[in-house]
């Protein structure tokens, strides 16, 4: 299921770029299938955390449902009315924003409140934050096409902005992995690439975006960030193999072992980060 | 008390990633041992019996376990945990002689049986062996609270509670290997576990 | 086909890979021809030494008279059928408040007790290394706690430690190479309860894995600690040393039980008897090292007696098998509305060693830490049977909600006493040797720390809304102290080296040269111990002064 969500928007991101269109639209199609991507990293990974959390509250359906959403909106390439898009973004933002409040609340009130043992193992701050991002890259793709359509645009949505946005967003993911690839003690020496790869990514488009200039370094770190996100899939997928009973016991081993789901939401990310590259270049050419 | 696991029982996870080989032979040769097969006399066996049921006696819900089968093979074959008081003698000898005590015990106080004896008599002379308070000739060789602390008690619950009835009727997950546990935090568990209901 | 537990598995140029099932290692065999060093057991002393004397180049047999285990594929996850790990040869008890040894002290495998032990991984409190300068009571170690701190580092490497990245207690120490676990329920308890007594609390330091390293799982909480671990997550002696051991060259002896150890006209240690595949074989050695834990350690040296040295080999201060030491391990117990389900996880994951770093408030000397438990259902049947006397009705009944008791359980420093010792029955084994006869009463210094430490425990499970509690006073655990290291050889069996003071040839290095237990689980300290005295060895060599 995973596997189609993923293949889906990166078929349609290359047959828009094959086809000649405006700049903004172009831009728009890799933030949506950037989102689409986050959107399916984050509905994997919270589906597999709240089952380990039993869905105890009922509001931890929530990220399901909007993750859900997200995907089908930002997977349908633009099939949605524009209103209907709005809404799924905006709610992703607010679960998410929810989510991470929720999350901060229950792990200040762990035993030790915010010591590091509960950093490592209690709610995640990082995952709510991805369905934040979910919503934030879906709504600048939404933008991104209204000033397509010659509508009353603020120049809101300027390359500098999405630029920040997608910047942001791999710092939040680099804690995160840094967090719990510390948490696995960096027992294996790969697990240090991604708190070095996309850092540099991060900084690189952190710098285009101050300058308003576009580095020619930047495309290959996003290039290398995407690849790396699947790489870290495949990676995880073989580290619960690695456990106790591999995937035999995999009832265990996918809650116990590394998070699957996890590491595509660099890929996504990077994705939007060539929307964010062109935005910017589309300003020093324009 | 209700049984809050009645719906539970660690047997059905024996076919699952809970079990692993090692852990189906030794359980499955645990069950089908015998009390006939043991070898320790018709008279002892009936000692033997009436002494387990009121020691440790088996949960409502779940299916009585052969503790009584799983001592008489262990006195048999004479395997304790090696260390002993030096007022008792070695496992076996010291429970042929216990069992002996305890019937001249019954006969004593009762002229009768100890299988015999009703359920409150036959706890008042167990009382009287963990007190020390005794009446038979035989505990003079035999110290009465040290055969009960040191034998009857370990011996008699370490059998009956390496039984799965007992596991299943405790709520206790039961064997777990090459599959352990993910939720570990308070008021959580994972679905192979047993879920509790009643009174809780 | 899979080998019957009872086999001889060290032979043929191979012995088992721990880690691998059906797997086998390559075992280099020296036969009996005299090796640089036979070592008797093969546990926290034995191993570390095995596997770095081998790795300096010497030649090295080590025995154990227990089996070989391949976990992953020997062990079941049952209490009963793996106490096949535990010592069960005939031992007798007595004194006032005999001990209770099995599967409570002692092990009897390749790995010894660190096989079935619950790999709470503690460093002693620096002051504790010289207890009768410092704090006026017990004796001194000829060690200085700083050199033991580097030794702890070392083999908190080699056995991956888990633990918490900043440590409340004592002088601050290098980070541990893995992560702590999460805490359980059981451990949530505990952290609870210090915090409302406002007190410091940790994730305890522990060897078992957080994260996967080699061909070993990461732990799987199944909780079955104390019975062996059958994923390999724990990091005993068997799956650490003993493989790096035969790597370097050492051969490993399983099922080997060693009976006695001769020596020569000059009283030095030719090499030692034992039995092995149904007859008594002798294995020359220019050195013997002696590493069978508390018990068996004095027990051999007593029954190794010669004309010159009567009272026992290495004897002629009169305290081989004295001022034996348990650690006390008295609880305290309670019912919670919580379903707290302690038999997940390994049973202490969270420690608090506040009482062995504060003195005051104390009417008592000495230390002691407590942990979270986790008992699994034949321990806990005999907890409530021995320790409340339940039985019947009441104790089904109180079986059945397990699932709701949390306990917390010390490790307390009881004191040498000369009257505490190991001596030898006139009763004799299978094997035709005598067995010991382990005698034990409590003094009054180590009934005040019970008393304190129970009430402490009982406070924190209250402070929790634990209700119904109730206290545990019989209980102890792990043994130290019947062949002390110390200064001279009037007052000590051993020197700072583990080096007889008697027997030059002949070193004793396990659980049995502590002077003093400290209020910490001691597996920890007799690796560092080992590792030291590895490196003693070496330099001594190199100096040609063996
Ligand atoms: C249930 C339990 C839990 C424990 N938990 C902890 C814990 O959490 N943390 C901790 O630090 N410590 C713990 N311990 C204690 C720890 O395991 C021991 O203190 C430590 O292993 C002792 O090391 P040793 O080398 O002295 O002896 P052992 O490790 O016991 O090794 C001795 C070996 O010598 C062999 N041997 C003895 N005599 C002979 C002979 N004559 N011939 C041949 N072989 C012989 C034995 O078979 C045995 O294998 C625990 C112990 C038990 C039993
Ligand atoms: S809880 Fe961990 S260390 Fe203990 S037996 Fe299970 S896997 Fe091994």
């Amino acid at each position: 299921m995973r596997g189609r969500s993923l293949a889906l928007p990166l078929v349609r991101i290359l047959l828009r770029i094959a086809r000649p269109a405006s700049r903004e639209a172009r831009a728009a199609t890799f933030f949506t299938g950037g989102a689409a991507v986050l959107a399916g990293s984050v509905l994997a990974d919270s589906a597999t955390e709240h089952y380990r959390g039993s869905f105890r509250n009922p509001a931890m359906v929530l990220p399901l449902l909007s993750a859900s959403a997200s995907l089908i909106i930002n997977g349908g390439g633009g099939s949605f009315s524009r209103k209907t898009a709005d809404v799924v973004h905006v709610a992703a933002g607010a679960v998410g924003l929810g989510g991470l409040g929720f999350h901060a609340w229950n792990v200040g009130r762990q035993t030790g409140g915010y010591r590091l043992g509960n950093l490592l193992y209690k709610a995640p701050l990082g995952a709510p934050g991805a369905l934040v991002l979910t919503g934030l890259l879906g709504a600048i793709a939404g933008a991104l096409r209204e000033s397509r359509a010659g509508a009353v645009v603020p120049r809101l949505v300027t390359g500098r902005a999405a630029g920040a946005v997608v910047a942001f967003g791999l710092a939040g993911t680099v804690a995160e992995a840094g967090l719990l690839h510390f948490r696995g003690a960096f027992h294996n020496p790969a697990m240090w690439l991604p708190v070095s790869i996309p850092p540099l990514t991060a900084l690189s488009l952190a710098r285009d975006v101050a300058r308003a200039i576009p580095s020619p370094a930047t495309p290959y770190l996003l290039a290398m960030t995407a690849t790396l996100g699947l790489a870290g899939a495949a990676f995880h997928a073989w580290g619960v193999s690695r456990n106790m009973g591999g995937w035999r016991n995999w009832r265990q081993n996918l809650l116990a072992g590394p998070p699957i789901p996890a590491p595509p939401s660099f890929t996504g990310l990077a994705i939007a980060g060539f929307g964010a590259l062109l935005l910017l270049k589309g300003r020093t050419h324009g | 008390m209700a049984d809050r696991y009645a719906h539970y029982d660690v047997l059905d996870k024996r076919d699952t990633p809970s079990w692993n080989d090692k852990t189906r032979q030794v359980i499955d040769a645990r069950m089908s041992l015998r009390e006939a097969d043991a070898g320790i006399g018709e008279a002892r066996l009936a000692t033997l019996r009436r002494l387990v049921s009121r020691i440790a006696p088996q949960p409502e819900r779940h299916a009585p376990a052969n503790t009584v089968a799983l001592l008489a093979h262990k006195i048999v074959k004479d395997e304790g945990e090696g260390f002993r008081p030096a007022t008792l003698p070695r496992l076996r000898e010291c429970w042929l002689r216990g069992l002996d005590a305890i019937e001249a015990e019954a006969q004593a106080r009762h002229g009768r049986a100890f299988a015999g004896l009703d359920a409150e008599r036959a706890d008042a002379l167990l009382r009287g062996i963990e007190a020390g308070e005794t009446q038979a000739s035989d505990w003079i060789a035999l110290p009465a609270r040290d055969f009960w602390n040191w034998r009857v008690i370990p011996d008699i619950v370490s059998m009956h509670w390496s039984h799965p009835s007992l596991w299943s009727a405790m709520g206790f997950g039961g064997p777990a290997s090459p599959r352990g546990y993910v939720r570990l935090d308070v008021n959580r568990r994972d679905p192979w576990e047993a879920e509790e209901h009643g009174d809780g | 086909m899979a080998e019957d537990d009872a086999d001889i598995r060290c032979a043929g140029g191979r012995a088992p890979d721990p880690l691998v099932p059906g797997g086998w290692l390559e075992m280099r065999e020296y036969g009996e021809e005299p090796v640089d060093f036979v070592i008797v057991g093969t546990g926290a002393g034995g191993a570390p030494l095995a596997a770095r004397l081998a790795e300096a180049g010497f030649s090295v047999v080590a025995m154990d008279a227990g089996p070989f285990w391949r976990p992953l594929e020997d062990f079941a996850s049952d209490e009963s059928h793996q106490s096949k790990l535990f010592w069960t040869d005939d031992r007798i008890v007595d004194g006032d408040d005999p001990i209770v040894l099995g599967s409570n002290n002692s092990g009897k495998s390749v790995g010894g007790s660190t096989v079935h032990f619950a790999m709470v991984s503690l460093r002693f409190r620096p002051d504790h290394f010289r207890s009768r300068s410092l704090l006026g009571y017990g004796a001194d170690w000829p060690i200085d706690w700083r050199e033991m701190w580097d030794y702890y580092r070392e083999v908190e490497r080699v056995l991956h430690i888990s633990g918490p990245v900043s440590y409340p207690w004592g002088p601050k120490r290098p980070r541990y190479p893995l992560r702590a676990h999460p805490l359980n329920a059981a451990a949530d308890y505990l952290a609870r309860g210090a915090e409302a007594l406002g007190i410091d609390w940790a994730e305890t330091p522990i060897a078992t894995l957080s994260a996967p390293i080699g061909k070993a799982h990461p732990c799987v909480y199944r909780g079955f600690c104390v019975t062996g671990c059958s994923t390999n997550a724990k990091q005993s002696a068997l799956v650490t040393w003993i493989p790096r051991a035969l790597r370097a060259g050492a051969e490993v002896r399983d099922r080997a039980m060693v009976g006695r150890i001769e020596t020569g006209p000059n009283g030095l240690a030719t090499g030692v008897h034992y039995h092995r595949g149904g007859q008594w074989r002798f294995q020359r050695a220019r050195a013997v090292i002696v590493a069978g834990y508390a018990i068996e350690t004095p027990r051999l040296l007593l029954a190794s007696a010669t004309a010159d040295q009567p009272d026992g080999l290495a004897n002629s201060s009169g305290l081989v098998g004295r001022n034996l030491m348990i650690q006390l391990n008295q609880a305290a117990w309670g019912q919670v509305d919580d379903e707290v389900r302690s038999y997940k996880g390994p049973p202490s994951l969270a420690v608090s060693e506040h009482w062995n770093y504060r003195d005051e408030g104390k009417d008592y000397h000495g230390g002691w830490s407590y942990m979270s438990q986790g008992p699994l259902p034949v321990t806990w049947a005999k907890t409530l049977a021995g320790g409340r006397g339940l039985w019947g009705r009441e104790l089904l009944d109180e079986m059945e909600r397990a699932n709701h008791s949390v306990g917390l359980k010390m490790v307390g420093e009881a004191l040498p006493n000369a009257a505490n010792r190991v001596t030898l029955a006139d009763e004799t084994d299978q094997y035709g040797l005598r067995i010991p006869r382990v005698t034990h009463s409590y003094s009054d210094n180590e009934r005040a720390m019970m008393r304190h430490a129970t009430r402490f425990m009982e406070d924190s499970l209250k402070a929790t809304g634990a209700r119904e509690t109730w206290r545990e006073m019989g209980d102890t655990c792990h043994l130290g102290g019947t062949a002390r290291m110390g200064f001279d050889r009037t007052t000590s069996v051993v020197d700072a080296d583990c080096r007889s003071w008697d027997v030059p040839n002949l070193w004793i290095c396990d659980g049995s040269v502590f002077p003093t237990v400290g209020g910490v689980n001691p597996s920890l300290t007799i690796q560092a111990i080992a590792c030291r005295t590895a490196d003693r060895i070496v330099a001594m060599s190199r100096q040609g002064a063996l």
